[in-house]
């Protein structure tokens, strides 16, 4: 049998930074991913953190655009209300490419990365694993990394976590357009192949989180809406993407082009902290542990940050209450935890529809001169949900 | 554009074995009795997997683009969802 001091289940940013972190620590470390080549499997918008990733992958990293400019749309009914946001270091990047430099950079550590090889099950003695079973055999380790993404069957199979729920998780569809440069640059008026923007809207009735970013020679758009209420309802995501589309009138800018690629993954939108992170010598990270916000869909930074503690958990063999207070002392995975009760009220109350209206009615008393009425609005219904708007544009960023 | 078209756009390999599998073919008629049609598997499906055909759902398991939601869905957990076999299944390159 093959034997490896740590084993790593999946390539993806948390995988991969586990093997990053691992191998730079002198350990033998093995990476599993299920897929043909790191990313294939693989769905996100994507906008990215260039620094944060460059702190720890570091420079190279291959990306689409810039995004010089975030607009983001509240819409009430048909007609959005529109901010702007010029928003620094971000930019836009497709999985496939991403994960696969990600995962070159843990080899050039030392990692060693099997692909198309599909991880089955964990087989246990006393409380602690000691190999792992998959579709090509089976390997050991001294401990084990799950870093097997939001749809995490190893994790379920061993024990250590449940399965989302429809109230806890949101199905997401994306489609990518091809569009030339030059038509690109044209649409959106940006200035040179390196410039572009996100677009991201929140719709209420079903609640949606859309997106539109701009890769260098296509489009990317999708929209995420909660499980529940789309089995409730029987709305077929792919429908409502189309429809969308239609609303926010991308429909109109990608007519002639040509699809170029359709995709969908669950988000999950429960998890870290009311979650187990770890058994014996098994550490959970990334999707697995649930770490990305559903709303604004930022699950990359977090998931390269749990990769690292993981990593470092399962080369010194930490207990997994001390590997939970290192995850919850890291800035970008306390975020998430933190939002969690917003988040939750957003996603299963009628809060999106509250915000929205709350805009629109602000705008509405502005453009007709009611100061007074506005003050008043506010003041009788909305007092609440100041903080929690603030907070809440803040974090669309 | 309908699905089946979006759907052209994947590579794709195929594993002759199905990846998914409906546990106990009774359940469904309870799901159905209960939740009517579309059953909530057929209508989370981005990828019309499932369909409902002489009382039994009928699985196109080719046509997965793995996202996950039905497993979730399926007031009955009932459905029996792995991962394709060796690397195949859906083969993404812009996503
Ligand atoms: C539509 C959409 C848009 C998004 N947009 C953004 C965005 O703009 N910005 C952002 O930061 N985040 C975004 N996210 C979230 C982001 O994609 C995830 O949070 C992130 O990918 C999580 O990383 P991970 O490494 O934990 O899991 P994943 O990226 O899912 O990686 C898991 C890896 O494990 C492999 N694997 C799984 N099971 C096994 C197994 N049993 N054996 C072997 N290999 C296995 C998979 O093939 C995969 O490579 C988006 C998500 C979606 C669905
Ligand atoms: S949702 Fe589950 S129980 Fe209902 S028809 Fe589909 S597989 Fe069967």
């Amino acid at each position: 049998m093959l034997d490896y001091d740590i084993v790593v289940v999946g390539a993806g940013p948390a995988g991969s930074a586990a093997a990053l972190k691992a191998a730079s620590e002198g350990k033998k470390v093995l990476v599993i991913e299920r897929g043909p080549e790191p990313g294939s499997k693989n769905v996100s918008g994507a906008m990215i953190r260039k620094d944060y990733v460059t702190s720890v992958f570091g420079e190279d990293m291959p990306f689409e655009r810039n995004v010089e400019t975030i607009k983001l749309s509240l819409y009430n009914g048909n007609k959005p209300v529109n901010i702007e946001f010029h928003p620094e270091g971000l930019v836009t990047t497709g999985r496939l490419k991403f994960d696969k430099w990600l995962s070159s950079v843990s080899e050039k550590a030392g990692a060693m990365v099997i692909p198309k090889t599909t991880a089955l099950k964990l087989n246990w003695e006393n409380g602690i694993a000691k190999s792992l079973t998959t579709d090509r055999g089976e390997v050991s380790a001294k401990s084990f990394v799950l870093a097997e993404g939001v749809n995490s069957l190893v994790s379920m199979e061993s024990g250590i976590k449940g399965d989302w729920t429809p109230e806890n998780s949101v199905q997401a569809v994306k489609m990518v357009y091809s569009i030339k440069k030059g038509d690109l640059n044209t649409i959106f008026g940006f200035p040179d192949d390196n410039t572009g923007m996100s677009w991201r809207m929140i719709m209420t009735d079903p609640l949606v989180a859309g997106f539109m970013y701009t890769y260098k020679d296509s489009l990317a758009v999708g929209i995420g809406s909660p499980i529940k209420e789309l089995v409730d309802r029987k709305i077929r995501p792919e429908k409502l993407l189309d429809d969308f589309l239609e609303m926010t009138g991308i429909a109109e800018k990608v007519k002639g082009y040509s699809l170029r690629e359709y995709s969908a993954k669950i988000i999950p939108e429960g998890g870290f902290p009311d979650i187990n992170v770890a058994k014996g010598n098994v550490y959970l990270c990334g999707d697995a542990l649930g770490l990305v916000d559903p709303l604004t869909f930022d699950g990359i930074t977090p998931a390269i940050a749990s990769g690292i503690i993981a990593g470092e958990a399962a080369v010194y063999n930490y207990d997994k209450e001390i590997y939970r207070y290192n995850l919850m002392k890291n800035p970008e995975i306390s975020k998430i935890a933190k939002e969690r009760k917003l988040e939750t009220d957003f996603m299963t109350g009628n809060k999106a529809g509250e915000y929205i209206n709350m805009v629109s009615s602000m705008l509405e008393g502005w453009a007709s001169g009611d100061l007074m009425g506005i003050r008043n609005t506010m003041v009788s219904n909305y007092r609440n949900l100041i903080p929690d708007l603030m907070t809440f544009v803040m974090r669309m960023r | 554009m309908r699905t089946e078209e979006k759907l052209y756009t994947l590579r794709y390999k195929k594993d002759d074995k199905s990846h998914l599998a409906i546990k106990d073919v009774n359940t469904c008629l309870e799901c159905t009795a209960k939740y009517g049609e579309p059953q909530p598997c057929v209508s989370i499906c981005p990828a019309n997997v499932f369909s409902w055909q002489n009382n039994r759902i009928v699985i196109g398991y080719e046509n997965c683009v793995e996202c996950g939601a039905s497993r979730i869905a399926c007031p009955y957990e009932n459905i029996d969802w792995n991962y394709p076999r060796f690397g195949k299944g859906i083969a993404l390159r812009y996503a």
